[in-house]
């Protein structure tokens, strides 16, 4: 880690990457702001002319919709795995990608749920999905998954965006310092004019500890929640017991994919080789190699449990996602995300940011596949042949869709890496602290 | 008398294990010492002695009432609907539980961070008139109420490594 640093140079180094933008990060705002003009163009599109301009029918009731929903849900894992239940094991690689992580988390829960609202034909009546009591004195049936997971989404938001202000207040305090102007009082209001003192640091420390013991098992929870939307319903490839740690696995390997892809630029582009070393991306790695094994174990295992379970319909499912309409489908999303991530056990490849970053676009692609072909695969081969292959899309609106929210992603963490610190300043001067008082006689 | 009072010392220091070693000998005087520092300095709050900070009783009490509002919500709901849904009772325990774990969670949560700004006194009308802005970068303050002692105690300040001593308001 970052030893041989001091705090002066930590927050020199961190702190550079609030300057005023180069032309790079203009030209990726500008290509952000082209996406999300796309995708809200095909939304409004979609708006105006129906719901008919995307592929949803019968069995596919959400179009790809769902499956963007859900993989957005998954990549928002990881920040809170790594800040939170690394925090818990004491993790001290975790220090320096922390901050990144649960900024991915928060941006990727905020574009997760745009696609309720998306997929409805007319959002302006939005506000009828909400549950509220209405004249009729009919409430929401707490009973029903999707219910859970509005409970357990809007929970997660919630308890990841705190978590993530919290730790950041003391290094609010520091911009707050160095800043001058407008841009020195917003960051003083933000930091709630905390002044380092003991006292605060006793108290921000124990609140930091609580809410990290309560996000593990949130976190735990969300990604199980999402899960039984599928396998609550009888339909062969969803209703599984093996659901729940399926989906937490996948999310976990999805999230670590993004951070991946989000830090090893981030590093290179702000100078931060130092902070974040090459020994922490090789930590990752090992992370998502675990993650990668436990996923390739999920997959092995369903097909298993088809098999063994002797139910016809349930094979058939997943005969037909090996040789069926979407075998390819299928064949991509188990070669990236069980199968390339193997050459993490290659040290070279472990060391390598680039081979890093490429590992990550992979299973980045492959877990939007495996969403896909869990979503999609299974209602078009239901029990009842006349849903069989049915679903036409996505179709260009979809995709536009998609490129939307994948450019209005990674355009808040553009405008996070130029705001707030992208490094959590106050908990690597702790390590730096903590080692030279280790070392000390 | 009443001037000693008011009168504080506050060394700034480069290095935490000065600060460590000078709070050790203050504190063990019985003097009344506040630590300022860029990160959470772990040696200086086991020299400090606190005790444990009450937030964590708040979490739970913010945790329990989350769990009743939770099952209470969802019986109070199921009860106005009061039809059999999948073929689960109207009062379907099992199912309610996710519910109330969430929202156990949620107010765990809020309540933590409600104790953490109440008892850290978050957010604070205006800082410290004798807060110094590098505290929040690589310096370590140390605030003494140094009583009739003041040159004593800046001279020992000085000794255990304090870049600089001043008095200060507070």
């Amino acid at each position: 880690m970052a030893q041989t640093l001091t705090c002066a140079e930590v927050d020199a180094q961190v702190l550079r990457g609030l300057a005023p933008a180069g032309r790079g990060y203009w030209l990726a705002v500008s290509l952000c702001v082209a996406g999300i003009l796309l995708g809200a163009g095909c939304w409004a599109y979609q708006i105006a002319t129906g719901l008919g301009v995307v592929g949803i029918n019968v069995p596919v009731a959400w179009s790809t919709y769902l499956v963007n929903f859900v993989f957005w849900v998954g990549i928002a894992h990881s920040g809170t795995l790594i800040s939170a239940i690394l925090f818990l094991f004491r993790a001290r690689w975790r220090t320096a990608i922390s901050r990144s992580a649960e900024a991915m988390t928060v941006f990727a829960v905020m574009v997760a749920g745009l696609f309720p609202f998306i997929h409805l034909g007319r959002v302006w009546l939005f506000y009828w999905i909400i549950p509220y009591p209405n004249q009729r004195t009919l409430w929401p049936n707490l009973q029903s998954p999707l219910l859970f997971d509005f409970v357990a989404i809007s929970t997660y938001l919630t308890v990841s965006a705190l978590f993530w202000y919290t730790g950041m207040i003391p290094d609010l305090a520091t911009l707050r310092d160095r800043g001058r102007g407008l841009r020195g009082r917003v960051y003083g209001l933000l930091s709630l004019n905390w002044s380092g003192s003991h006292e605060q640091w006793h108290h921000h420390g124990w609140a930091y500890l609580l809410l990290a013991g309560l996000a593990t098992p949130l976190v735990i929870s969300v990604h199980s929640v999402v899960s039984w939307d599928f396998a609550l319903a009888l339909i062969p490839g969803w209703h599984s017991t093996i659901f729940a740690p399926y989906f937490v696995a996948g999310a976990i390997h999805s999230g670590l994919a993004m951070v991946l892809v989000l830090l090893v630029p981030l590093r290179r582009v702000y100078g931060l080789e130092g902070i974040i070393t090459g020994q922490i991306l090789e930590q990752i790695a090992k992370t998502l190699l675990l993650t990668c094994l436990i996923v390739g174990y999920s997959y092995a295992v369903e097909f298993f449990l088809a098999w063994y379970g002797g139910e016809a319909s349930e094979l058939g499912t997943f005969v037909a996602r090996a040789r069926g309409h979407y075998s390819p489908q299928f064949w991509l999303m188990l070669g990236c995300n069980a199968v390339v991530p193997l050459v993490c056990f290659l040290g070279r490849v472990r060391r390598s940011p680039p081979a890093l970053f490429a590992v990550g676009v992979a299973v980045t692609v492959g877990m939007w596949f495996e969403r896909y072909v869990i979503i999609i695969g299974s209602p078009t081969h239901a029990y009842d042949p006349y849903t069989w292959r049915l679903f036409q899309g996505p179709t260009w609106v979809e995709y536009g869709v998609l490129v939307g929210s994948f450019s209005l992603f990674f355009f808040l963490f553009l405008l996070f890496a130029k705001f707030l610190p992208c490094v959590s300043l106050a908990e690597v001067k702790g390590e730096l602290t903590s080692s030279a008082a280790e070392e000390s006689p | 008398m009443s001037r000693d009072r008011d009168r504080s010392l506050l060394a700034v220091f480069t290095r935490e294990a000065d600060l460590v070693g000078a709070l050790g000998v203050l504190r063990g005087r019985n003097l009344s010492c506040r630590v300022y520092s860029p990160a959470r300095c772990e040696e200086a709050l086991a020299v400090l002695g606190l005790p444990p900070s009450p937030i964590r009783f708040l979490t739970l009490a913010g945790f329990l009432s989350g769990t009743v509002t939770g099952f209470a919500l969802c019986a109070f709901t199921a009860l106005r609907w009061g039809l059999i849904v999948s073929g689960k009772p109207v009062l379907a325990w099992v199912p309610f539980v996710v519910v109330a774990f969430e929202l156990s969670v949620l107010l765990g949560v809020l309540s933590t961070l409600a104790g953490m700004l109440l008892l850290g006194r978050l957010p604070g009308r205006r800082l410290p008139s004798h807060y110094d802005p590098r505290f929040s970068s690589d310096r370590f303050g140390l605030l003494v109420r140094p009583g009739p002692e003041a040159e004593r105690v800046a001279a020992e300040l000085r000794d255990a490594g304090a870049e600089d001593v001043r008095d200060v308001e507070g």
